[in-house]
């Protein structure tokens, strides 16, 4: 009982001191002072992305960055945006939504005009609501999954054809070349779970037997177990919609064991590593889905080589999305004069026909692309890249 | 015969012994006892912590903070589990996702207000805890790491092919605590200074929980329950014999530490609006660990400190980008060489209380009027290894 | 049903060679080396390493194989040993946790270090074995998996003989049991724990060679999963059981292999956790293991 009045005295000790700290901490930055969240009007007009630089799509994370980061070199050459120079700020998301809430916050906190990134969709889904908050238009390369544009928020712009385009295409080979069943193999992870199970769903509807769809675990080497079911059933063609790396391991295995129907990809796989995986003799039945790629364009030669230069290795998947990313959004701030939301946002939707690499961009009311500008990709045996094969008009 | 003893002793006078000595008094104050200065350290991290929004309310630094938070909820119920009862658990993070995923189906899928799914987040958890506890009971360590570690991932494929839990994008759009019309989101201002909602708000929730959740923790780790968990870690079949049900103590370690984990799920969910099952890889269970055993298991203070630099350490080495992890890495095996028991072990003393000589408690009256002699016990014996007074004093209990 | 057992023996037959050294290493040491995983990554860096310095792609040469492998062995053996010296034997008489802590942060290290070495891409294995395929009762075998079963049962029958037959073996078993009744005894413990290292280590070096060789692709990352699968596959056998981690590495192949074709490929893992679990919980010292009492 004695103890009580002390213990209360250091309570109003504590109390003293934090009004105190309170008191004199009502400067800028904090709750008291406004907070500034927006880009300032003068410097470098910064665009923010977000991608994954450590764990395990790290790979992927620098084909996006080097891919932006050469769009935004050559608008600054050409005397930047609104007269103002761009700049790039990267952070990482390591595809985790706690990593990338937190990147989020922090290129807001730095006072980005627009965001150009968004690789994995589990992880871009969470920063959706911050930049949307923010007022930062985005311009998505990689990420997407349907559920971006579901939640109708008004910032949020996809450049990368969506699930439901790419199974389309896959669909429309499917038929071209009278494969009467199919199989789709997806690696568990959003994008690759959503494009198959759109693919079958499409490929039902056009009447094609679906013979089966599996699930296999990424990261790891040896997908037997899925191999063996190919060679079993034997599908005409099968749909491999993850990466190229265990799409490499799969198309061996499957043949080894025994597959000889067409491996059909989709454009995450769409890779000169894929042949280099898969090995001498794997890959002549191996086809792609996928958008124009810089070396299928006229003139990409010197872009590659620019790329190559910038980044000291060559473009690898995302790397022309990510660079149409960047030039997409700078052409929207140029239309509408200013960086503001609104006028940006109108500014995006205003854009026809916009020269990208995955042909002529318009968004569509719901801010997906209108046509997906998918094509069908082979494998050439000399270099082991993917060229056109098909461009699936008639 | 034996009757007769009954009846006399029934009247018998039983009087327990009297105390050979005055049970000294506790020491009291900011830096003269380890409970006080350990309290005020505390009080004063908590006003520190409410102060940083007046001083840096930028989004970043709130939602890194808020993070943090939830981390040191986190750690304190792993804590629980691995400091206090010696359960070796590789697999933690799962009732953390158990937490977030029934939170974020109760309020998107079954449109539940968040307060009623914390009623089912803890339920859910409670539950979890038992079926992952119960058999785990008969393993020893090394067994226990791995079937937990396969929990871990039993929960985690388990949220990636459900379409109940979103599949591998997960759920989104997980709405803020809201009353009636009103909703955290909203935000509102006292006195002339707005309180942004969202994240500022929220941070403010998030320091609630997390101190109530620490305090609990501590208090329960020095009550009845706790040292049964001590009593089973350090030697459970002597445990066992001294009368503690082994069996009930170990799985209410499981249950405290998954509800624990529940409510920082349910932060995180809020605090995100998102959850994916990406989010509760193994990497983020040894995470979790590495965060107790850095700082010291058992030890409160120290495990806030580890939860402090394992969720605050890549983002302060954000900069270095691809490095971070191995600078991580490498800053970690250091660490470990020469902290082996932690940054704050729970043995610590504060250093300035180690060299200080306690006084020989003085004889109670009763003694010196019944010997007149030498007390039996020398006073040596009083002192404990540390120096400190053989008493609960640093447990700061009242008798 | 012949192909799913194939398959799963070809898988298992990995993850025993790396759960032996997991086991090795807790039997003497009673520490979970969470880095073993890495150091079969290390292993196929190292081959890679070596042939690309060479200028070799696209090989088939079995000869060459064993070349390689045996120098990323020893590469990989000295670098066990290294990583045992540094991080492990300044902390034997550390609470165990502290050790497994360290243990994490050491495969942090190793997997981020090569990541800056080499890039987060995935590189293609330049040796590749020719895997041209039969069919024996009703299964379908290729070269290479013949190549990789008698490479991994060689390295098996020389580890049981050292650990059985010789003077090193038998110091190894005498510390397992008691080390410091061993170190009384005469034996140089420090000196044998730094061999089972080396041998632990090599074996992993060995089988990311081999992973190298028959898969064909090695990353960064490689070695986390079949860590924790080498891991549960010491578990099941009972660790710090040699034959057991055998056993438990070939059961482990053959229950994903046929988890996978009965419920699918996502769920494989739920059905090998939840087998383990279930497994444990009725023979709690997995299939060899002794009852041994112990604490924390």
């Amino acid at each position: 009982m004695s103890h009580a009045p002390r213990r209360r005295t250091r309570l109003l000790q504590f109390a003293a001191a934090a009004s105190l700290v309170i008191a004199t901490a009502g400067c800028s930055g904090g709750l008291g002072g406004g907070g500034d969240d927006g880009g300032s009007d003068d410097g470098p007009i910064k665009l923010g992305m977000l991608a994954p630089f450590s764990g395990s799509e790290s790979a992927f994370g620098e084909y996006m960055q080097n891919g932006a980061q050469l769009a935004v070199d050559e608008l600054n050459a050409d005397g930047g945006v609104l007269g103002r120079d761009l700049e790039l700020v990267v952070e990482d998301d390591a595809c985790d939504a706690t990593t990338a809430v937190a990147g989020a916050n922090k290129l807001v906190t730095d006072g980005i005009a627009a965001s150009v990134g968004g690789y994995c969709s589990g992880a871009t889904l969470p920063t959706l609501p911050i930049f949307d908050e923010a007022g930062i238009p985005m311009v998505i390369p990689a990420a997407n999954s349907n559920e971006l544009v579901e939640q109708q928020l008004p910032g949020v712009f996809l450049i990368n054809g969506t699930g439901t385009q790419q199974a389309q295409a896959a669909v429309a080979y499917s038929e071209k070349i009278g494969a009467s069943s199919v199989a789709a193999i997806d690696d568990a992870t959003a994008y690759s779970a959503d494009l198959a199970a759109s693919f079958v769903e499409q490929a039902t509807d056009a009447g094609l037997d679906v013979a089966f769809e599996a699930t296999i675990t990424p990261g790891e080497n040896d997908y037997s177990a899925v191999a063996t079911q190919l060679a079993n059933e034997q599908p005409a063609l099968v749909y491999w919609t993850g990466y190229y790396q265990e799409g490499g391991l799969i198309a061996r295995q499957a043949k080894d064991a025994g597959f000889d129907g067409v491996f059909l990809v989709g454009d995450g796989s769409v890779d000169a590593k894929f042949a280099e995986i898969a090995g001498d003799g794997y890959t002549d039945n191996v086809v792609g889905t996928f958008t124009q790629t810089p070396d299928m364009i006229e003139g990409a030669d010197e872009w590659i080589a620019d790329y190559t230069e910038l980044a000291g290795a060559a473009p690898g998947p995302y790397s022309t999305q990510s660079y149409d990313a960047v030039r997409v959004i700078a052409q929207a701030m140029e239309d509408a004069g200013s960086t503001d939301f609104d006028e940006v946002v109108a500014g995006l939707e205003g854009l026809e026909d916009f020269d990208t690499f995955a042909g002529p961009l318009t968004f569509t009311d719901d801010h997906t692309l209108s046509g997906g500008g998918f094509v069908i990709v082979a494998i050439d045996p000399a270099t082991g890249a993917f060229v056109l094969k098909d461009d699936l008009q008639g | 015969m034996a009757g007769r003893l009954d009846q006399a002793l029934k009247h018998a006078p039983l009087r327990a012994p009297s105390p050979l000595f005055d049970r000294p008094r506790a020491p009291r104050g900011v830096f003269t006892s380890q409970t006080g200065f350990l309290r005020a350290l505390g009080g004063l991290a908590v006003v520190l912590l409410l102060v940083l929004p007046f001083m840096d309310a930028s989004r970043y630094t709130m939602s890194i903070a808020t993070s943090a938070l939830i981390y040191v909820m986190l750690c304190m119920g792993l804590n629980v589990v691995v400091g206090f009862a010696g359960l070796l658990d590789l697999g933690y993070i799962a009732f953390f996702a158990v937490g977030a995923y029934v939170s974020g189906i109760f309020t998107t899928v079954l449109g539940f207000p968040m307060w009623l799914s914390l009623i089912a987040t803890i339920c859910a958890c409670i539950i979890a805890g038992i079926i992952i506890g119960a058999p785990t009971l008969r393993l020893r360590s090394d067994y226990l790491a791995i079937v937990t570690l396969g929990f871990g991932e039993i929960i985690r494929i388990t949220a990636n092919n459900l379409d109940i839990t979103g599949g591998p994008s997960g759920i989104h759009g997980i709405p803020s605590w809201e009353f009636g019309g009103w909703s955290f989101d909203d935000g509102f201002s006292i006195g002339g200074i707005e309180f942004p909602g969202y994240v500022v708000f929220y941070y403010f929730v998030a320091l609630v929980v997390v101190v109530v959740g620490v305090i609990g923790a501590g208090r329960l780790g020095k009550g009845k329950m706790g040292r049964a968990w001590k009593a089973v870690r350090d030697d459970e079949d002597a445990a066992e014999a001294m009368g503690i049900n082994t069996y009930i103590a170990k799985i209410s370690a499981y249950i405290i530490g998954a509800v624990w984990a529940g409510m920082a799920g349910q932060l995180m969910a809020t605090h995100l609006s998102a959850i994916s099952p990406n989010s509760f890889q193994f990497l983020y269970s040894a995470l979790i660990l590495m965060a107790v055993v850095l700082g010291g298991m058992g030890s409160t203070p120290g495990v806030i400190i580890g939860a402090l630099f394992v969720s605050l350490a890549p983002e302060l080495l954000r900069d270095f980008a691809e490095w971070r992890f191995l600078i991580f890495g490498v800053l970690l095996v250091v660490v470990m060489l020469f902290r082996p028991a932690g940054l704050w072990p729970a043995t610590a003393v504060l250093p300035w209380l180690k060299r200080q000589k306690p006084q020989p408690p003085p004889f109670t009256s009763a003694v010196s009027a019944v010997d007149h002699g030498e007390p039996t016990v020398p006073p040596s014996v009083m002192e404990s290894v540390d120096g400190l007074p053989a008493t609960d004093a640093e447990e700061g209990r009242q008798p | 049903m012949m192909q799913l057992i194939w398959n799963g023996l070809i898988v298992g037959s990995f993850y025993a060679l790396v759960a032996l050294g997991y086991s090795m290493v807790y039997g003497i040491i009673k520490l979970l080396n969470f880095a073993h995983g890495d150091i079969y990554m290390l292993g196929a860096f190292v081959g890679f390493f070596t042939l690309s310095a060479f200028g070799i792609s696209n090989e088939t040469s079995i000869p060459l194989l064993l070349v390689i492998m045996l120098l990323s062995m020893v590469t990989t053996g000295l670098i066990g040993v290294g990583i045992e010296r540094i991080a492990y034997r300044p902390l034997r008489n550390s609470p165990r946790l502290a050790v497994l802590i360290t243990a994490i942060g050491v495969s942090f290290t190793l997997e981020y270090g090569v990541r800056q070495l080499f890039g987060p891409n995935p590189e293609a294995f330049p040796i590749r074995l020719a895997s041209t395929g039969f069919d024996v009762l009703g299964m379908r075998i290729t070269a290479s998996q013949l190549v990789l079963v008698v490479i991994a049962a060689v390295l098996m029958l020389v580890l049981a003989h050292i650990v059985e037959r010789t003077s090193q073996g038998r110091a190894m078993r005498a510390i397992a049991l008691d080390p410091q009744g061993a170190q009384l005894m005469g034996v140089n413990v420090n000196r044998v724990i730094a061999t089972v290292f080396f041998i632990g280590s090599a074996l992993a070096g060995a089988a990311g060679v081999m992973a190298g060789a028959y898969y064909g692709s090695i990353d960064f990352l490689m070695g986390f999963i079949i860590g924790l699968k080498a891991f549960t596959a010491a578990v099941i056998g009972g660790i710090g059981n040699l034959y057991g981690a055998m056993l438990g590495g070939l059961l482990l192949g053959l229950l994903e292999s046929f988890g996978a074709a009965w419920f699918g490929g996502e769920w494989r893992d739920v059905f090998s956790f939840a087998f383990l679990i279930l497994f444990l919980t009725f023979k709690p010292t997995g299939l060899l293991g002794a009852r041994v009492v112990e604490r924390m």
